[in-house]
């Protein structure tokens, strides 16, 4: 039996070897536990990468967990961050709702909660010390200002819905029905969801185009760029010019996205800006030098559309 | 009424009629009596669609010269569950289940997209390379289920979980684009104006059909699903009928993987083929397969993948809710599920208002 | 004289599990700093409580030859349940005692399905699973929060023992802990209980035996359905919030649980107390990995895999090798 338990032990000590290792240096550093949603998108690689190579240049470090999706494991690896005493601990989460016991959990540890992305609903104020994102209402009401701007007073709309139930796909949609709220003539006249996926934009977009509507489809409002560039493919199957025929406007500003806008066959992306560990350390090193902390800290974010993208831009960009 | 909208009134009930004719021929033969309550619920889809929605029937031949419409993307999009299905039937038929063919297929792509985009750049090393990955990954299953004697469900599971993550890996966690028309063409392209993944799906059927119908290898598999003990008394290699059949389901889904990659023209490791397992599970039990394994029905899992997707294509052109989605495909898994059983038939056939009809015992 | 004291063999699965997870434990503590304190163990059961009530649940189906594909769908249903009930104003006890009657509704209903009408219960559960998601959805799109809400404050301020150091021993893993029992109990030492075991062993020679199966099998789902419903609500104590997209997938965690711990998928054989050390591999796989804390996404993904691989190879060789001794 020994023999057989040795076989377990062998790679859970290659588990932890690399740890022991990066613990030998010395005692005096910042360490920042970061519980990420996931790694469903590009962007949010983008985003794990940027905290993590800050993190490294700043020579603090990291404990990173990733919940896939699941706030059960947020809530859990937020629990081990408080076990292990981590300085700091960052939370990009999952949804807005179900923070309070854990948070509570962290003050009462003296561990301040640095949310990222998405803000949570919580009973009392400084359950949190700092929020670093942008609001996904106000990516939608860019999304709608840029239609009515750009295209004019009279369209038919075709929304492609986030994951239901979803943060940004409520709040998206929630801006995006605000700004063009005061236009009778801009109707939303399909709306279905795409999961945030390619696979699942095509698959509806095409079914959209097959509606007795479709002739009065002429702008798509996707929540994220995947969904917009699986619906950009339909569109071509069928047919029509995406970018022309059919206006895109779709949320993130991946780097595809950019390629299908300077090719014409996208016009816009409102962006949402992954690129957060700068901001994040900033804060975190303010509050390890004693100083207080902003409650509120927006990363720069824009609307791109074919007037301000170049290839320039493109290759700039590292998502 | 102009002619475009009798032409789809045409054409949605000439499917209605062929649907509720198969129904009929179906219930009189004894070989294809399974493929009866899917073909039910089937006809009533598109009946529905019939009175509500006969825009649904649309079909146009584009300037290529393809068929175009929604009846071709139920075909196209249900090839992927399709070709798990098959993979799925036999595998069920052993009594076991492989609920790994949902991260093979973004295994397979993963790998695909890989060679697409590298500078050895070639098709067929691409979908040659794929589709050996994938089947090592049904060998891995079967050698974990058949030589290991791990349970099944348990033993996929860990593929389940870890191919993901081997996926990811492979693509270095993002979304891999490519433009490359051979490629493109397996998921997009058009044969006789039918689109390419149904003949891929028709063939693998129709190979796993041969093999399992002509050669004694169904009869084996059947056996070991029945009783392994058995079978192997008779002098049946049990394990190795076993590990084939997960082998097989590998490369089922390594093409599906293929497909859906090529289909959207990138590989999504994260979303490709996700919760496609369930799908697959369910065509094969809707399609008549018993989840206890034995008897297998190839045609009835082909028919049940048909019906599913035609279920969320028919949901998609009648602008249901995105919210409600998953009502109506629980009402359609348990009323198939109804219907298939001779228990649930014969007290229906009981209630005083069929027996009056003198309703013919099912 | 030596052979009298041989471990009997039926148990030996189930020891090789807690063996495996005493290695794992000891492995973590010696790694990692901060690792072998209490909090790490209260927070293994306090983290997993409703996965673990979930698994009493799934593990008495599993040893009635059957499977519950609902578990997850239906602790969001009842999580979304008691959520929108407490906001329409009704008193929220009621509204827990609502939901476990809903849940056991629930199980009864599916199981009655698969009873009399002979379905695989795989399916049926799976359409359970479809409509309880659904059906959660409806209740609303997006999560609701159960703020400041006095039973549940209640529950958390005073229910609660302290263990020192800030740590509680805090009122949902006592539940757990009750449940799991009560589940042990009735598997083991009464009539009822053996019956499960009976049908899940053949339902066939059960049913010769004078064994009421329909009946048995509706009683191991309700039970199930209660099971979930309760874990549904420990979640929501967990969480104070309702959301329809809580616990996708838990259904395959709550059964590789119950597999790990020892149960065997085809019915009638393992104990239930074996899904408490399934319970807790899990937990600690995860809780080793956020310590290590330097393990990207898919590596995660991966590692998991592995594990849970090498758990179950540890558990099949320690009982093939006891089998050959024997």
């Amino acid at each position: 039996m020994k023999k057989y338990l040795s076989l377990l032990i062998l790679p859970l000590l290659l588990l932890v070897s690399c740890k022991k290792a990066a613990e030998g240096e010395g005692s005096k550093t910042i360490t920042v536990g970061f519980s990420q949603i996931g790694a469903e998108s590009d962007w949010r690689k983008a985003s794990t990468l940027s905290i993590k190579e800050e993190a490294k240049k700043r020579g603090i470090e990291l404990k990173f967990s990733d919940a896939q999706q699941k706030q059960e494991n947020q809530l859990k690896a937020i629990r081990a961050f408080i076990a292990q005493g981590v300085d700091v601990i960052a939370l990009a989460p999952v949804v807005t709702t179900g923070w309070d016991d854990v948070l509570k959990e962290a003050r009462a540890a003296n561990i301040p909660v640095i949310l990222i992305d998405r803000r949570v609903d919580v009973s009392e104020d400084g359950l949190y010390a700092c929020y670093i994102g942008a609001d996904c209402t106000e990516e939608g009401r860019k999304a709608g200002r840029w239609l009515i701007e750009n295209v004019g007073k009279q369209a038919g709309i075709a929304e492609l819905v986030g994951t239901v139930g979803s943060g940004p796909a409520v709040e998206r949609k929630k801006g995006f029905e605000e700004a063009i709220k005061g236009e009778p003539g801009l109707k939303i006249i399909k709306s279905q969801s795409g999961d945030f996926t390619r696979s699942q934009g095509k698959e509806v977009m095409e079914q959209f185009l097959k509606s007795p509507e479709r002739d009065q489809i002429n702008v798509l409002y996707a929540h994220n760029d995947d969904m917009a560039l699986g619906a950009i493919q339909a569109i071509e199957e069928a047919g029509k010019k995406p970018g022309k025929d059919i206006v895109i406007i779709s949320c993130d500003g991946v780097k595809e996205i950019f390629r299908q806008i300077l090719a014409g066959k996208a016009n816009c992306t409102v962006e949402c800006n992954p690129m957060v560990g700068p901001y994040l350390f900033d804060v975190v090193e303010t509050y390890m030098r004693g100083e207080t902390i902003p409650p509120r800290v927006i990363p720069h974010e824009d609307v791109f559309d074919a007037k301000n993208i170049t290839q320039e831009v493109i290759d700039g960009r590292s998502y | 009424m102009n002619n475009s909208q009798s032409l789809n009134f045409i054409i949605g009930i000439t499917a209605l009629l062929v649907c509720v004719a198969s129904t009929f021929i179906s219930g009189r033969s004894q070989k294809f009596r399974h493929l009866r309550w899917p073909l039910v619920a089937l006809s009533l889809l598109f009946l529905y669609n019939l009175i509500f929605k006969p825009t649904f029937f649309a079909l146009e031949i584009t300037d290529d010269g393809y068929l175009y419409g929604s009846l071709i993307d139920i075909l196209n999009h249900s090839s992927k569950i399709a070709l798990l299905a098959t993979g799925m039937t036999l595998v069920i038929a052993t009594g076991g289940v492989d609920i790994s063919v949902g991260s093979i297929m973004a295994i397979s792509g993963a790998v695909a997209a890989t060679v697409i985009v590298s500078p050895y750049s070639s098709l067929i090393l691409a979908v040659v390379l794929a589709l050996l990955v994938s089947t090592f990954a049904g060998l891995w299953n079967g050698i974990l289920v058949a030589a290991c004697g791990i349970q099944p469900m348990v033993a996929t599971l860990v593929l389940m979980v870890a191919g993901r993550g081997i996926a990811q890996l492979i693509t270095d966690g993002t979304i891999i684009t490519f433009h490359h028309p051979a490629f493109n063409a397996i998921g997009n392209g058009h044969l006789l104006g039918l689109p390419v993944p149904a003949w891929l799906a028709a063939t693998i059927f129709l190979i796993a059909l041969a093999l399992t119908r002509t050669t004694s290898l169904g009869l084996f598999i059947e056996t070991v699903g029945n009783n392994r003990t058995a079978a192997r008394y008779a002098g049946i290699a049990a394990r190795k009928i076993v590990w084939i059949t997960y082998v097989f389901s590998g490369f089922c889904a390594g093409i599906a993987g293929l497909v859906v990659c090529s289909n959207i023209k990138c590989a999504d490791a994260n979303h490709a083929g996700l919760y496609l397992e369930l799908d697959a599970i369910l065509a094969t039990v809707i399609g008549g397969t018993s989840m206890t394994g034995g008897r297998f029905y190839l045609s009835g899992s082909i028919l049940g993948a048909i019906l599913i997707q035609a279920l969320s294509t028919v949901m998609y052109a009648n602008d249901v809710n995105p919210a409600v989605i998953a009502v109506p495909k629980a009402i359609l898994v348990i009323a198939v599920c109804l219907l298939q059983s001779d228990r649930f038939r014969s007290r229906i056939m009981a209630l005083p208002v069929f027996r009056k009809f003198g309703g013919e015992p099912c | 004289m030596l052979k009298r004291l041989r471990f009997p063999i039926r148990y030996v699965p189930f020891a090789a599990t807690v063996a495996v997870f005493i290695v794992a434990y000891a492995i973590g503590a010696i790694s990692f700093k901060n690792f072998f304190t209490l909090r790490v163990f209260v927070n293994l059961f306090h983290d997993n409580a409703y996965l673990g009530i979930a698994a009493v649940g799934t593990g008495i189906v599993i040893l009635s030859g059957g499977i519950d594909l609902s578990v997850g769908a239906v602790i969001a249903f009842t999580g979304m349940l008691v959520a929108k009930l407490t906001a329409c104003g009704i008193n929220t006890g009621l509204a827990i005692l609502i939901a476990l009657a809903v849940g056991i509704l629930f199980g009864i209903l599916q199981s009655t399905l698969i009873a009399s009408f002979d379905l695989p219960p795989f399916l049926v559960t799976l359409g359970g699973m479809f409509l309880a998601r659904g059906g959660s959805f409806i209740i609303n799109e997006e999560a609701l929060s159960i703020l400041k809400n006095p039973v549940l404050d209640f529950i958390e301020d005073n229910l609660q023992l302290s263990l020192g150091n800030g740590v509680y021993l805090e009122c949902i893993e006592v539940v757990y802990l009750i449940v799991l029992l009560c589940g042990i109990v009735f598997t083991q030492w009464t009539p009822l209980g053996r019956r499960i075991y009976a049908i899940g062993v053949n339902e066939q020679s059960a049913l010769l035996m004078g064994v009421p199966v329909a009946r048995t099998k509706i009683m191991a789902y309700g039970i199930a359905g209660f099971c979930s419903a309760l874990a549904g609500i420990v979640f929501t104590v967990y969480l104070k919030s309702g959301n329809p997209l809580n616990c996708i997938g838990l259904e395959m965690d709550a059964i590789a649980a119950v597999v790990i711990g020892g149960i065997l998928l085809t019915g009638g054989v393992g104990y239930l107390l074996g899904s408490l050390f399934g319970v807790l591999t899990l937990g600690l796989i995860q809780v080793l990995i956020m310590f290590q804390g330097n393990i990207n996404s898919w590596w995660t993904r991966i590692i998991i895999g592995i594990l849970v691989l090498l758990f179950i190879f540890m558990q099949n060789l320690i009982t093939k090798l006891s089998d050959k001794k024997q």
